[in-house]
């Protein structure tokens, strides 16, 4: 289900393409640099508007990646029956390939975000770094649902419709970042392990039955 | 004979505008077919619905597809404009046993030896052609369908092409070209199909 050669394709793209996520974090990185001073004139934020702040950068950055290069229905199709590539394989081995290429990214933005805004984190690192993976799982299987399944190729309605559905995967992390108790955490996290296998299901139940 | 594609009420088109109405089809492999028609009359689309690379409103027709490896080269590349020819043909190749001789062979053949660590964005549509053409050879897929199977092509590009379609014809695999008039490419061709009536 999950083949080499379309994970290795899929990487060597993003670093050739104008537009990939090389340059959307150094931006982001900018911003986050940029945000407390212009905030509050200092490099600190307030504890009660850092988790709120921390979840918006998350979601913009997530939506960043989603948009920056649209996949193009009738080229995706020339090209994996050229190839005689399975819909499955491609599909989870893109999600593969883009959760190596995001995950490290997103973690290296909120270490950023955590170290510019001094800012600590109050849940242990293991489960930030779980959530964090749920939440790329999640926004990834469900940005390419969108691209192969429907005909959104425009940004801006691609835009409109996946940012709410980002905004509830976002919401479930916040609880591991205010610092709730282990067992809180644990619920959280198995509940968020519960939605990535309905995501799964949901998508893999579509990939089996396309014709 | 084991079918390649049937219809008996093939009906296709964009959004609500209708391009094919109403026609049979029924193809079958070790045979040869040729589609023809003006400008507009559906030769691209119906090529890319035979090929399974057709998106658009089919208008509920019945369509039978027999379980047969296709290819078309269109008239839009298929291959990754951000990758060199040589990574186009690892990636598109991947399950094939690919021996390096073998693969160097071929590309001398389409005189593309020299070409092959070069970006496809890099290339002419000719050059492109070939390289679609070169792959299709190495692959050798049941089906092979050619869209304005001359456009682009050089008169060298086109005399490979028409051997590749003599060496398929040897063999017994299926060849599909359209174009607006017959180009006299195939020995035997068990039907046209001709979008003009």
């Amino acid at each position: 289900m999950i083949k080499k050669f379309i994970i290795k394709k899929e990487i060597n793209m993003e670093f050739r393409n104008n537009t990939s996520l090389f340059l959307i974090t150094p931006t982001m990185c900018v911003l986050i640099i940029l945000f407390p001073i212009l905030s509050e004139n200092r490099f600190r934020v307030d504890s009660d508007i850092f988790l709120i702040v921390e979840l918006l950068f998350l979601i913009i950055f997530t939506t960043l990646f989603s948009i920056r290069n649209p996949l193009d229905e009738q080229k995706l199709v020339k090209e994996l029956n050229f190839g005689t590539i399975k819909k499955v394989d491609y599909f989870y081995s893109k999600t593969v390939s883009e959760v190596g290429i995001f995950y490290p990214q997103i973690i290296l933005l909120l270490i950023l975000f955590s170290g510019f805004t001094n800012t600590s984190l109050n849940s242990p690192l293991i489960h930030i770094s779980l959530a964090v993976l749920f939440f790329c799982l999640n926004t990834i299987m469900i940005n390419l649902f969108f691209q192969v399944f429907t005909s959104f190729s425009n940004r801006f309605v691609q835009f409109t419709l996946i940012v709410p559905i980002y905004i509830g995967f976002a919401i479930l992390i916040a609880p591991l970042w205010l610092g709730v108790n282990q067992d809180i955490s644990n619920i959280y996290l198995v509940m968020y392990l519960g939605i990535t296998l309905v995501v799964y299901a949901f998508t893999n139940f579509y990939l089996r039955s396309a014709k | 004979m084991s079918l390649i594609f049937k219809s008996n009420n093939l009906s296709l088109g964009y959004g609500n505008q209708l391009v094919i109405n109403n026609k049979d089809i029924s193809l079958e492999l070790s045979k040869n077919y040729e589609i023809i028609g003006k400008n507009g009359s559906g030769k691209t689309t119906l090529i890319m619905c035979i090929s399974n690379n057709f998106i658009g409103n089919t208008f509920k027709s019945d369509i039978e597809r027999g379980n047969n490896s296709i290819i078309e080269i269109g008239s839009t590349p298929s291959l990754i404009s951000k990758m060199s020819l040589i990574e186009n043909i690892n990636y598109f190749l991947h399950n094939e046993n690919l021996v390096k001789e073998n693969v160097i062979e071929i590309l001398n053949k389409y005189e593309l030896y020299n070409f092959k660590d070069d970006l496809i964005e890099d290339f002419s549509s000719g050059m492109v052609k070939r390289s679609e053409i070169a792959i299709a050879d190495i692959k050798n897929p049941d089906v092979l369908c050619v869209d304005e199977p001359v456009v682009y092509l050089d008169e060298n590009g086109v005399k490979l092409l028409f051997d590749l379609f003599s060496k398929r014809e040897s063999v017994g695999k299926t060849t599909i070209l359209s174009s607006q008039e017959s180009i006299n490419a195939l020995k035997d061709v068990e039907r046209t199909i001709n979008l003009n009536d």
